[in-house]
């Protein structure tokens, strides 16, 4: 895989831009300050990327998000069950504690998180740079954060052994809530965005 | 009172919406979750309004708007997505639907999308009168 240092600049203010959007989505959601930033943009090596995360013995619930259109990518939001729960209670208007469990609720709630934030991601990419994507129905699962890990970049059908990573922090009311969310765009397909607005180096 | 159907896949936003518009006076007339189930549902209980999610498994909301206008071309159907994009509003609104509401949103929004649907019927039949 070959980008240049100067386009994954211009992929790294992309990302923040879109990731901004859907941080406002998000705390109108739950109605609190919640703020996702970027945290690093990398082109990851998919084994080491993938032993880091079986290294995370957790439960996890997540969501994953295909995009279909002119430019393939796929989100990844991924958290800890006691995490999902107080996600679960802001979003449904409860007091924090009020979720036990993992439910209905919850994957529910996390389902829909996902899809807003994958939708406020991709309205970004769409008004501000002209890309074509729109956010598939989110798929929920519940497992570990390396098998969960795997599933994605085996839908992403690697035929590499690197893939561009986008990782990002996540805060609700100024606490750092502990949670992955992964964007990994289809490499050839952004590049041509990139050609399309004029970064051609 | 005013039966509303309300589609979406997402149970916890079937719960917020049936919440906001059941405490605002409307009655739910029942559920669908996704644009299948919707025409069904829709064929079946015969409600005044539907509020139609677009990113659904399946059938999504856009063809279940295009199959309950072409079963009714009298529903009034409002689209409520997280998709803010000039593509989805124009084809929402070419096959017919009534109003688009972005997600998330507020109860205001959501409960002065449904009253103008009901607001511009009662206009539009005083207006055929005179």
């Amino acid at each position: 895989m070959n980008i240049t240092q100067d386009r994954l600049k211009i992929l790294e203010i992309m990302s923040s831009l879109s990731i901004d959007r859907a941080s406002r989505a998000l705390s109108k959601s739950l109605r609190t300050g919640a703020r996702i930033s970027l945290s690093k943009i990398s082109i990851a090596d998919f084994g080491e990327t993938t032993e880091k995360m079986n290294e995370d013995q957790r439960e996890m619930i997540s969501v994953m998000v295909n995009f279909k259109g002119n430019e393939g990518c796929k989100l990844l939001f991924m958290l800890p069950l006691e995490g999902s729960l107080i996600l679960t209670d802001l979003f449904l208007r409860q007091r924090i504690g009020t979720s036990k469990e993992c439910d209905v609720f919850t994957e529910s709630a996390i389902q829909e998180l996902g899809n807003i934030l994958a939708s406020h991601i991709s309205n970004a990419l769409v008004s501000d740079f002209n890309a074509q994507l729109i956010p598939q129905p989110p798929q929920v699962h519940n497992d570990y954060a390396g098998v969960i890990f795997t599933n994605l970049v085996l839908e992403q059908g690697m035929i590499d052994d690197k893939l561009l990573l986008i990782e990002t922090i996540f805060e609700i009311s100024g606490t750092e809530l502990e949670c992955y969310l992964f964007l990994v765009p289809e490499m050839n397909s952004f590049v041509k965005l990139l050609d399309s607005i004029g970064v051609k180096t | 009172m005013k039966k509303i159907l309300v589609v979406d896949d997402a149970k916890v936003i079937r719960m917020i919406i049936r919440q906001i518009l059941t405490r605002n006076g409307f009655e739910i007339a029942g559920e669908a979750g996704n644009g299948r189930e919707a025409l069904e549902k829709y064929k079946e209980l015969r409600p005044d309004a539907v509020t139609m999610d677009i990113v659904m498994p399946e059938v999504d909301g856009i063809q279940g708007l295009k199959e309950i206008i072409a079963f009714d071309k009298q529903a009034k159907v409002v689209m409520i997505s997280a998709i803010d994009q000039r593509d989805s509003l124009v084809e929402s609104l070419r096959h017919g639907a009534a109003d688009y509401v972005v997600k998330p949103f507020e109860d205001d929004r959501m409960v002065a999308a449904i009253k103008n649907i009901f607001a511009k019927k009662q206009e539009d039949t005083v207006g055929s009168r005179q």
